[in-house]
C-alpha cells in the first residue's frame, strides 16, 4: 500500500493546496477500491506488481492532476486577439521612442559612429520591449475572468453593412509597415529639428547638424511633407485597409519625398562631413558622390511606391 | 488519417457524450468504482483518470450531489444527479435524440459497409 501512498502523494504535490485534501482523499477510496476488486477477483493479495499495474493504468500522478484541476492558460482564448493587437501596438511604439530617443543621442553626442547608433537602438528597444511584454501579459493574465464583457459587447453589436468591402490582399496594411514609416518620419524630423531648436532654447551644448549649410533649409521647407506622412501613418493606423483618399495621401507624400531625394541628389554637398579626420582614409569627393549615388537609389523607394499606388488606384476605380 | 488525428477526433466525439452517460448513469446513487462499472457494463469504457475528475467536475457545477459513507469497511464518495442535473439531462437527452436521428440517414453508407466488413469477417 505503499505505492499507493506515493501515487497519492504524487498527485496531490500537483494539485492546489485547498483541493489536495479532497481530491486525496476520493482517489485513495477510488484506488483502493479498485484494488479490491481485482484481488477479489484473482482471489490472492495483490503483488506490489499488479499494484504497480493499476496505479500506472491510473495515468501519471501530473495528467491525473491535471484532469482534476486542468491548468489555467496565463491568457485566457478570448482575450488572445486583443492581447496579441495590444503587444504589436505597444512594441512598436517603443520602437519609435526608441528611435526618437536615439537619434536624439546621436546628435548630441560627441563620438557616435552608426554601428553604435545601431547598437543602442537593438539593446534600448529589446529592454523597453522585455519590461513591455512582461506589463502587458501580466496585466492580461490577472484581467478579471469576465473582462471580456466589452469585446463581447462589441461582438454582439455589429452589422454586415458596417464592414469593410471585399478588397484584395494588398488592401491590408501590416502593423509592421506602419511603424517602420513612422519611425522614419520621428528620425528625419529629429535629424532636422533637434540641432536648430537646441541652438535656440537648450541650455546644454547645441549639435552640430549632420546637413551641409544649404540642404538644411530645403529639409526645413520639407518638414510639413513629413508631418503629412506621420499624419497618413496615424491615418492608416486608424482603418487598417488601402482605400481612394489615402492611397492619394500616400502618392502625394512619396512624390515629394522622391523629388526632394532628387534635389538632394543633385545639389552640392550633402553632409557636413569631418573630412579633417578622414581624409586619410578617404576620398572626401569619393565619400561624397558615393551619399549622392546613395540618396538617388533611395529616391527609387518612394518612386516605386508611387508608381505602386497610382496603379492600385487604377484598380480600385475600375472595381 | 493518423492514428493520433483519430483518437483527437474520438475524444472530441466522446467527450459530450461521456457527460450524458455519466448523468444518466448516476440517476441511481454511486461511487467512483461502482459508477466505472456500471459503465463499462453497457459498454462505456473510461478510463479512470477521465471519469474521476469529470464526476468531481459535475459535481462542482452542482449537477450531483455528494455525500461520504462508510461502506465495506472503507470510506466512499456517493454521487447522484441532482435536481438540476436531471433537468440538464432531460435538456441533453431532447439534443441527443435530434441528433442522432438527424445523422442517421447521413450515416447510413458508413453504417452498412461496416455491417457488410462484419459479416465478411464472421
Amino acid at each position: 500500500m505503499d505505492l499507493v501512498k506515493r501515487y497519492i502523494a504524487a498527485v496531490q504535490r500537483e494539485l492546489p493546496e485547498p483541493k489536495r485534501q479532497e481530491i486525496g482523499r476520493e482517489l485513495q477510496a477510488n484506488i483502493m477500491d479498485q484494488l479490491d476488486a481485482l484481488a477479489e477477483q484473482t482471489g490472492q493479495d495483490l503483488t506490489d506488481q499488479q499494484v504497480a499495474d493499476v496505479l500506472k493504468n491510473m495515468g501519471h500522478p501530473t495528467q491525473v492532476a491535471r484532469q482534476f484541476c486542468p491548468t489555467e492558460p496565463l491568457i485566457r482564448a478570448h482575450l488572445m486577439p486583443l492581447y496579441k493587437h495590444t503587444l504589436f501596438m505597444v512594441l512598436g511604439v517603443l520602437f519609435v521612442l526608441q528611435v526618437v530617443f536615439m537619434t536624439k543621442a546621436w546628435l548630441t553626442g560627441a563620438d557616435f559612429g552608426l554601428i553604435r547608433f545601431i547598437l543602442g537602438l537593438a539593446s534600448g528597444f529589446i529592454e523597453d520591449a522585455v519590461f513591455g511584454f512582461t506589463a502587458i501579459t501580466l496585466g492580461f493574465a490577472l484581467m478579471p475572468v469576465n473582462a471580456a464583457a466589452g469585446s463581447s459587447k462589441t461582438y454582439d453589436q455589429w452589422h454586415p453593412k458596417q464592414l469593410p468591402p471585399v478588397g484584395a490582399g494588398w488592401q491590408h496594411i501590416s502593423l509592421s509597415d506602419i511603424f517602420s514609416d513612422l519611425a522614419t518620419y520621428a528620425f528625419l524630423l529629429l535629424i532636422i529639428w533637434l540641432p536648430l531648436w537646441q541652438q535656440n532654447f537648450a541650455v546644454t551644448a547645441a549639435a552640430q547638424s549632420v546637413f551641409s549649410a544649404h540642404v538644411l533649409p530645403l529639409l526645413m521647407w520639407f518638414s510639413p511633407v513629413i508631418v503629412l506622412g506621420v499624419i497618413g501613418s496615424l491615418w492608416q493606423l486608424s482603418r487598417r485597409l488601402w482605400h481612394t483618399p489615402l492611397l492619394r495621401l500616400n502618392v502625394l507624400v512619396n512624390l515629394a519625398f522622391t523629388l526632394m531625394l532628387l534635389t538632394l541628389a543633385l545639389s552640392g554637398p550633402l553632409l557636413q562631413l569631418d573630412t579633417d579626420n578622414w581624409v586619410r582614409h578617404f576620398d572626401p569627393n569619393w565619400l561624397q558622390r558615393t551619399i549622392k549615388f546613395f540618396v538617388l537609389s533611395l529616391a527609387l523607394i518612394p518612386a516605386y511606391e508611387v508608381v505602386r499606388d497610382l496603379l492600385r488606384l487604377k484598380r480600385l476605380s475600375v472595381s | 488519417m493518423t492514428s493520433a488525428q483519430l483518437d483527437k477526433m474520438r475524444l472530441e466525439l466522446r467527450r459530450g457524450v461521456l457527460v450524458l452517460a455519466v448523468l444518466a448513469s448516476l440517476r441511481q446513487r454511486h461511487y467512483g468504482y461502482s459508477l466505472r462499472r456500471q459503465l463499462q457494463d453497457n459498454d462505456i469504457d473510461i478510463d479512470e483518470g477521465t471519469l474521476y475528475p469529470l464526476v468531481r467536475r459535475l459535481a462542482d457545477q452542482g449537477l450531483l450531489d455528494s455525500e461520504w459513507q462508510q461502506g465495506e469497511g472503507r470510506e466512499r464518495r456517493y454521487y447522484q444527479i441532482s435536481e438540476l442535473g436531471a433537468e440538464l439531462l432531460a435538456q441533453l437527452t431532447g439534443e441527443w435524440t435530434t441528433l442522432n436521428n438527424a445523422l442517421g440517414p447521413l450515416l447510413q453508407p458508413e453504417q452498412t459497409m461496416l455491417i457488410q466488413q462484419e459479416e465478411e469477417k464472421s
